[in-house]
């Protein structure tokens, strides 16, 4: 028999319609599932980014839980702070969330994520990353793909995409993974697997923006999709920095499937497709050959 | 003067989005509402595939070829001879190929027949009466319908059996008599009275025919052959003779004699089946056609198991002349192309130069088509072509009260369509009848139908197509035992999963999974399952994106 695809989620009430997201948002629709997911015992950290606006202008919240509207540096430290002293309260069981956007992740708040994620703060964060500050008026970020043009990249960016769940990963937190909205039942199991973690949870989601990626009002799920189909996002998960497991990635889909749907890479001359598919290759190669390093716990090395 | 103070809040935030409205945003509104399917608009019977597929998948036989017979009174006939258009047009053909809609309807007839179902019982009496004329499929198909709308119904038929062309032409070996006889008589079961050996044979019966009934239907296919002349002259009714009759009389058990080299004219289903019966008797087969293999009218399939079966296929030639010898009809031919300049439907062929050759044959068999015998029925203005002219969606004639439909009112010949111009034409007569529920049933465009664009074919992965099991060629040469199998349960569960419901909501849930904003409720209490909340949706047309199957989509709105 053949399964018919259904997609069972469980959703609690805490993200509200009547919310300021562009029709169609893919961060809107991340947003649902995270906050849905994360239950009403939480609080949010929020910096400034599209998600500070979807989150309300005052006095109005969408989010039926408490918000804490931060600096764009600083959301791994506030996140600290509150945690810390909700426990000092006796209070540890509610939940920090951070929801940032990636130029809040990949560059202007990774000193503090980073500091916290080395001393393995508890906290989930999630980066929802549309690859450019994209409420500024779309300037590139650390996360806006090779070759992608933006307000301030209009040639297209020369430089790579940074790696974030690979950094991440590399600060041996206990769990870090990568999601999309086109995928919304592993987004939820993400999402309530960090919840019900301890420690520093990291989570990547690729949310697409229709005015910054050049993409119609109904296809942000669909993009995403092949983002993943074409291996250009894979989705997988990495726990205490060494164990990796591939969800969903490169079905053999070529790249330019995916860049021929968004303005931003409408540019790109055929020789640097090819450059990107080979990126993409490589980069798949990599995370497979990853989930297939396994090595023994050395006798002497203290796990967290 | 005092200065205005400022009231400075205790709680920043005091209320929530929800109590906003971002519905003004949208220029556009999602709708879910039914659309038909490409399948059910191309059958000639209007099928509602999606339904009664689905129900299948569930394991509810007897439920889904209920809603079958609403509109098919033949699934176990048209399962094995119909030449499925449906599947033509089935958007799963962007996937690995069309839903087998055919074996699927096939199964269920089986099941049906196993298990002795009964049709849905006779409507409540109207107190008319109806006459059909020919007990063929569109005149059983259009007794059906109007005896379920509550008429009485006569059928009249100049044969000792009913069925038409399904019994004395469409040979064992693709569709048996048993499954002709059954399923005629559950139609009888229903209190249709069907009188045999009774011809409807000149005009003055016609007349009193209207008189006696309150509406007539004329059904009597096309039983006229078509000849050669040229061939008739040289070879003599011995050595050249009819397909039909030749099926006929086979069918009866009869020996023609034919002598061992046949050649059967033609390129339609008729003449592959006669080429097919011709084999099972031990003859040397060539069927030679006008058309070239990839445009024959007959089924690919057919072609594709006739040649298996070792006929000799000459396409795109004709035989332009034949010289009777001692021994045998020498045909000489050549090879043809088609006039493009012909109008549609006219077959011009032109011989290629040099290109003859010459044919030996102890008997030929013509099966290049029929014409109806209008003798009886003068008083009923025909079409050009030799068909009686019929207004498609009611099947009237420009005659008061009298109704046509199948091969006596059209070139379109198939069983499927058939059936499809009875049902129609019952309606039509009950509408003319004033009935206080029936309307000239409405005609579908393709256009209407859920393009193929509205799939998406993320939801629904790979699964191959399912194909009947055929016996092998060696073995169906023995006899004329069936040679198509329905599917097994498995089978039909597998091929009934396949389909993907196109335009009817399956209550997947997509819609409401994949709104940013909330914006759809599940509502059980409505017909459509969903709500679209106006006040906050703003139009953006994921959920419309996301439906697996365009049951949901978008509306304009005046801004
Ligand atoms: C050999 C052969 C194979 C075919 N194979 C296929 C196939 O695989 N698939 C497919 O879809 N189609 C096939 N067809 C075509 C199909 O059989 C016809 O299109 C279909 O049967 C037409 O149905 P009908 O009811 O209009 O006419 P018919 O089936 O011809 O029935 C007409 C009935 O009216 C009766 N009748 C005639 N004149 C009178 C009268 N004056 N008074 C009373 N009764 C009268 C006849 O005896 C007959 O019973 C085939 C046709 C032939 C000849
Ligand atoms: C230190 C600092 N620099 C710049 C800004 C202005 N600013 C506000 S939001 C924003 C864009 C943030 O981008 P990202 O984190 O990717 O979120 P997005 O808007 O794309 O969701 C910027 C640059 C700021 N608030 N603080
Ligand atoms: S998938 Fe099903 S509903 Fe859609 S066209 Fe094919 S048979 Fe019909
Ligand atoms: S997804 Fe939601 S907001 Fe978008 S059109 Fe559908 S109901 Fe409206
Ligand atoms: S997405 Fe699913 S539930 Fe929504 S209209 Fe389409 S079939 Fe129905
Ligand atoms: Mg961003």
């Amino acid at each position: 028999m053949i399964d018919q695809l259904k997609y069972e989620i469980e959703e609690k009430p805490v993200f509200c319609s009547g919310h300021n997201a562009c029709p169609g948002c893919g961060e809107a629709l991340a947003i649902r599932y995270i906050l849905n997911t994360m239950g009403s015992n939480t609080i949010a950290v929020i910096p400034p980014s599209c998600i500070a606006i979807i989150s309300g202008h005052q006095p109005y919240s969408s989010m039926r839980i408490p918000t804490y509207q931060t600096t764009l540096e600083a959301s791994a430290a506030s996140a600290t702070g509150m945690k810390r002293s909700l426990i000092r309260q006796g209070r540890g069981d509610v939940n920090i969330l951070v929801i940032a956007g990636d130029g809040g992740t990949y560059d202007i708040g990774i000193q503090s994520l980073s500091g916290a994620a080395e001393r393995n703060e508890d906290m989930v964060y999630v980066c929802l990353d549309n690859e450019g500050y994209m409420n500024t008026g779309s300037q590139k970020s650390g996360s806006t793909p090779y070759l992608a043009s933006t307000s301030s990249t209009p040639g297209g960016k020369p430089t790579e995409k940074k790696d974030i769940a690979e950094i991440m990963a590399a600060h041996r937190v206990p769990y870090v993974a990568t999601a999309t909205i086109g995928y919304p039942d592993d987004l939820a199991r993400k999402v309530a697997k960090a919840r019900d973690m301890k420690g520093m949870r990291f989570i990547v989601c690729l949310t697409p923006c229709l005015a910054g990626w050049g993409i119609p009002d109904d296809a942000a799920v669909r993009v995403s999709r092949l983002a993943v189909e074409t291996g250009f996002f894979p989705l997988y998960e990495v726990e205490d920095g060494e164990h990796y497991t591939i969800n969903r990635g490169h079905t053999g889909l070529p790249v330019e499937r995916y860049l021929e749907t968004q303005r931003r890479f409408k540019h790109l001359d055929p020789d640097q497709i090819a450059t990107l598919q080979g990126q993409v290759e490589h980069k798949w190669a990599l995370l497979q050959a990853r989930t297939k390093l396994e090595c023994e716990p050395h006798p002497e090395y203290l796990t967290r | 003067m005092s200065a205005p103070t400022t009231e400075i809040r205790t709680q920043w935030t005091t209320s929530f989005t929800d109590e906003l409205t971002t519905g003004t945003w949208r220029a556009a509104i999602p709708v879910h509402a039914y659309k038909p399917s490409p399948c059910h608009v191309a059958c000639p019977v209007s099928n509602g595939m999606p339904g009664w597929i689905k129900a299948i998948g569930e394991g509810a036989y007897q439920q889904a070829w209920l809603s079958l017979v609403d509109t098919n009174p033949f699934p176990a006939t048209t399962g094995r001879v119909c030449h499925h258009p449906c599947e033509s047009e089935c958007n799963r053909t962007v996937l690995e190929g069309a839903v087998g809609i055919n074996g699927l309807e096939h199964f269920l007839g089986d099941q049906a027949l196993a298990a002795g179902w009964a049709l849905p019982p006779a409507g409540e009496s109207t107190g008319k009466r109806v006459a059909v004329v020919g007990a063929g499929p569109a005149g059983l198909s259009c007794a059906y319908h109007l005896r379920r709308l509550g008429y009485d119904v006569t059928v009249l038929e100049s044969r000792e059996k009913p069925g038409g062309l399904l019994r004395y032409g469409i040979p064992e070996y693709r569709l048996t008599e048993e499954v002709v006889d059954k399923e005629i008589q559950r139609i009888v079961d229903l209190g249709v009275e069907i009188r045999t050996n009774a011809p409807v044979a000149d005009p003055e019966s016609l007349e009193r025919l209207r008189g006696e009934y309150d509406a007539v239907f004329l059904a009597v296919g096309a039983q006229r052959a078509k000849r050669l002349g040229h061939l008739d002259d040289a070879g003599g009714p011995a050595r050249v003779i009819d397909g039909l009759e030749y099926l006929r009389r086979s069918s009866a058990g009869e020996d023609l004699g034919l002598g061992q080299r046949v050649v059967v004219i033609g390129g339609g289903s008729a003449a592959i089946d006669v080429a097919r019966t011709a084999r099972r008797q031990g003859k040397s087969v060539t069927l030679m056609s006008l058309e070239t293999r990839n445009i024959m009218p007959a089924q690919d399939e057919e072609v594709f198991e006739a040649l298996e079966e070792g006929v000799t296929l000459v396409d795109g030639a004709m035989a332009a002349s034949a010289t009777l010898t001692e021994e045998c009809l020498n045909l000489e031919c050549t090879l043809v192309t088609l006039d493009t300049e012909a109008p549609v439907g006219v077959l011009r062929p032109m011989p290629v130069e040099g290109s003859g050759f010459a044919v030996e044959a102890d008997s030929v068999i013509m099966a290049i088509g029929q014409d109806p015998d209008l003798t009886a029925f003068a008083a009923v203005p025909a079409a050009g072509g030799g068909t009686i002219q019929v207004d498609m969606a009611s099947g009237a004639t420009g005659l008061p009260g009298v109704f046509a439909g199948g091969d006596v009112a059209s070139q379109y010949r198939y069983v499927s369509a058939a059936i499809g111009a009875g049902r129609r034409a019952a309606w039509g007569i009950a509408a003319s009848l004033g009935h206080p529920s029936a309307e000239v049933l409405p005609h579908l465009d393709l256009k209407q139908a859920v393009q193929k664009e509205e799939i998406n074919a993320f939801y629904f992965p790979p699964a191959e197509r399912t194909e009947k099991e055929r016996t092998g060629a060696a073995e169906r040469l023995l006899g004329f035992a069936e040679v198509a199998k329905a599917f097994s349960v498995d089978q039909a569960a597998h091929e009934s999963a396949r389909c993907m419901s196109c335009g009817l909501c399956v209550e997947c849930d997509n819609c409401f999974v994949f709104c940013p904003d909330t914006a759809i409720k599940k509502d059980a209490d409505r017909p459509e399952h969903y709500a679209i909340l106006e006040q906050y949706c703003k139009g953006c047309g994921l959920c419309v994106a996301e439906c697996p199957r365009g049951a949901v989509h978008l509306e304009a709105v005046a801004r």
